[in-house]
């Protein structure tokens, strides 16, 4: 079945009808969010692509959920013949993160999978470029991922340039003003102290 | 061939170009307007900065530092630093604009930065570019801001409910709401300096946030031993500089501290927790007038450093004016009694119902320690230089709270007024509202000139107390037994002070009412009583104002005698009695230790 005259309402019905655990809200006007399980979700876009219409990949994207110990793919397809957005969320467990290629639905989508690979560290099974892209000679921690320490990274790698030795803390400054004595114990909870 | 009206009409439709914007490069040349959201060179407006630095902690390239600008000094409320940027590192992200607390930082439409120095990347916003303010284009945006500018609300009871009992009014944060509410610290510690005690408040929150509320308690305890009551009824002058409430809702440090102490729920649980350095006894002993809040912190502190303390008490309980002033819907008895064992147990000696002068002369207390702090507070109230004000039915606030406090019966009818404007004034009128009556409150200024806190004042609205500003008392009407059976006032207009000093009230004449009461509480502030003190000390030490003139170490012209609290500052709240008491600390263990030298 293809759907012409797809507007954002028959659009959820119709993904409702063929997928009963997918989440489905119009999230606002011209876009429609699918939230997915995973196994879910090479289905859902083959059918979304041959059924619906949704002939584009316009992006691939990544949230490193930390704290929930998850990694959400975002992907965005997009109805020429509708003009309507489709983003499908999915989770990925952070442990061992991991997805199939979709190159053989978009040849396009390798190319949003290797920076996400290099970026959040996640293999995209079958996927056979998943080499070095942006990042030359990285190690480490992929850079986006939120316990990668942005601070430390810039301090270690970047020139330290002269003349910036005239810097104050703050909350030194304020207890030097004050005549306050922050005690050791305490320091260890000042968020803002430099780090010698 | 037919007429070709194609041919003849095609030649008219270039016309249409004429409207539309031409794609020649025009002579002179046009600059385009750039984007209305271009992030070019950093604009900062330095007045509204305050230093916080939460700029320079956010940048992830490092590429902010904090430092000293001519003009800029440190003070209650701005860190007197400005950010400099390093435009060689600076990936204009714009992380530092979006968390700004007060929006003073924001990007401009600049982007050309010329200079002669290749190595020059330095870019003082604000400094360098005092110009910026008319090109701002990266701001940060109030409505979806980094920031959480809303505190978390704090459960109260109804005020319908509040006056039927002294059941505590605040319910206080549970656990999930205070994490909540000190994550929105941004830890720049601006309010410390504010602070009369200088508590280590991003340190606390900061302990909070993290889950860790055994720290924040010990942390609270290093310099002030009454972080309980002050979670409470603190006046709370950090809250006024929080950099938060620049642009949002101050972060609840008062409530987060009462959350924190609140958490630990006996004295040996304190001590547990706290744990303090105890320093072995140095022989030297100190003795303490009056267990308010600055004798009870000096006693505290002076323990800990090996001092043998012994309080005079001239009452049955300790606490001063937060125990016996103090209403108990504001502060629970068993808040102030765990605080208090809690000090006990650290060393400090307690002789209660011992009035100094009575039960003991000052002369005999020095024969027993080598230094006196005198922290006797401010008990007796000013007459209100009415008519009849000595007889049934009329009382003064501070002898009314005392004796509600002490669980003693007092009399008031059912018709209250209150004379008075300061907290003293509205925690009778709430206390007589508790006890059944309708109560009105005669104050001689506007509502907006009234000494007291607003959210007492609020809450005493929300209670059902009639305000009656711009009221002057005139006289109190007697019966024919000698009870006060009305009240004669004036109403009072505003006239402006020549001197430029606040309006004064100024009766209208003509304009007198009488309401009929069952009682007059007058509530138009206190002194203290220095009877105690022997004539030839007296004469040495200077008293102004009734209050005793003190250097900064709280010492007096005779100088093994020390004062603090309400006879000492003029803030009279308990945080800066607490901060008199600290400081005391100091002052005496410098005089000891000093004259042992000698």
């Amino acid at each position: 079945m293809h759907i012409q005259d797809c507007t954002e309402n028959t659009c959820v019905d119709q993904i409702q009808k063929i997928f009963h655990t997918a989440e489905v809200e119009i999230q606002r006007k011209k876009r429609v969010k699918v939230k997915l399980r995973l196994d879910l979700v090479p289905l859902f876009l083959s059918y979304a692509r041959d059924y619906l219409n949704f002939k584009h990949l316009a992006h691939i994207s990544c949230v490193d959920w930390i704290e929930e110990n998850e990694f959400e793919l975002i992907f965005m397809l997009w109805s020429y013949e509708a003009s309507l957005m489709i983003m499908v969320k999915t989770r990925v467990n952070r442990e061992k993160p991991e997805f199939i290629t979709l190159s053989h639905l978009w040849p396009q989508a390798e190319t949003y999978e290797r920076e996400i690979h290099e970026m959040y560290g996640i293999n995209f099974k079958g996927n056979e470029r998943l080499g070095e892209f942006i990042l030359e000679d990285w190690e480490g921690v992929p850079p986006m991922r939120r316990d990668f320490d942005t601070i430390k990274y810039s301090k270690e790698n970047f020139y330290q340039r002269p003349g910036r030795e005239d810097a104050q803390d703050v909350r030194e400054t304020i207890s030097k003003h004050s005549g306050e004595e922050v005690p050791d114990f305490a320091k260890e909870f000042s968020i803002r102290r430099i780090e010698e | 061939m037919a007429f070709d009206i194609k041919g003849v009409l095609a030649p008219f439709s270039a016309l249409k170009q004429g409207t539309k914007p031409p794609h020649t490069v025009r002579y002179p040349k046009e600059k385009k307007e750039t984007a209305a959201r271009y992030r070019g060179l950093h604009f900062n407006d330095l007045e509204e900065c305050i230093g916080c630095g939460t700029c320079a902690t956010i940048c992830q390239n490092a590429a902010i530092d904090m430092i000293h600008v001519d003009g800029f000094e440190t003070n209650s409320g701005d860190s007197g630093l400005r950010p400099r940027v390093d435009n060689g590192r600076c990936c204009w992200c714009a992380l530092c604009v979006d968390v700004c607390p007060t929006g003073s930082l924001n990007l401009t439409k600049d982007y050309v930065y010329v200079s002669e120095d290749p190595d020059s990347f330095l870019w003082m916003p604000g400094v360098d570019n005092p110009e910026g303010k008319e090109n701002l284009s990266f701001q940060s945006a109030e409505g979806k801001p980094l920031l959480e500018y809303e505190r978390i609300p704090m459960h109260e009871l109804e005020g319908t409910e509040r006056v039927k009992s002294f059941a505590e009014v605040l319910l206080g944060y549970n656990e999930e709401e205070a994490r909540k509410e000190a994550a929105r610290c941004v830890g720049c510690s601006i309010c410390t300096d504010i602070c009369p005690v200088h508590m280590h408040i991003p340190e606390y929150i900061n302990a909070i946030a993290n889950g860790d509320d055994e720290a924040a308690v010990k942390i609270i305890y290093d310099n002030n031993p009454l972080g309980e009551t002050c979670g409470k009824v603190c006046t709370r002058r950090c809250e006024t500089v929080c950099a938060i409430g620049h642009r949002g809702e101050p972060i609840a440090i008062r409530w987060l501290k009462g959350y924190a102490t609140s958490t630990v729920n006996n004295a040996d649980l304190i001590e547990k927790i706290v744990n303090p350095e105890i320093l072995p006894p140095n022989g030297h002993s100190v003795g303490i007038i009056g267990a308010g809040p600055s004798g009870l912190t000096a006693a505290y502190y002076l323990s800990l450093r090996g001092f043998n303390v012994t309080i005079y008490e001239s009452k049955s309980h300790a606490g001063g004016m937060i125990m016996y002033g103090i209403p108990k819907y504001r502060l629970p008895l068993d808040s102030i009694d765990k605080q208090v064992e809690y000090m006990e147990k650290m060393g400090v000696k307690i002789k209660y119902n011992t009035k100094v002068g009575k039960d003991i002369t000052l002369e005999e207390m020095k024969q027993h320690h080598e230094a006196i702090l005198i922290g006797i507070g401010f008990e007796v109230p000013y007459e209100l230089g009415l008519v009849g004000e000595n007889e049934e039915g009329s009382i003064q606030a501070v002898n009314f709270l005392r004796n509600i406090n002490s669980d003693r019966h007092v009399e008031i009818g059912d018709k209250v007024v209150v004379i008075g404007g300061g907290n003293v004034a509205i925690d009778a009128a709430r206390v007589s509202r508790r006890l059944g009556a309708d109560v009105t409150i005669l104050y001689r200024r506007r509502v907006e000139d009234m000494p007291a806190d607003w959210e007492e004042i609020e809450g005493a609205e929300d209670e059902g107390v009639h305000i009656h500003p711009q009221a002057i008392p005139l006289e109190i009407i007697l019966d024919e037994n000698k009870k006060v059976k009305a009240l004669k006032y004036a109403n009072a207009e505003m006239i402006p002070d020549p001197e430029g000093g606040r309006p004064r009230p100024k009766i209208i004449e003509g304009d007198e009412h009488i309401i009929e009461v069952t009682s007059v509480i007058g509530a138009i502030g206190q002194s203290a009583d220095y009877n105690f003190i022997p004539e030839d000390i007296k004469n040495q030490i200077e008293i102004k104002r009734g209050r005793i003139i003190v250097n900064e170490d709280q010492q007096t012209n005779v100088p093994w005698l020390f004062a603090s609290g309400d006879i000492a500052n003029r803030r009279a709240d308990a945080i800066s009695a607490i901060a008199d008491g600290y400081r005391a600390v100091k002052g005496i263990e410098k005089f000891i230790l000093k004259s042992e030298n000698k």
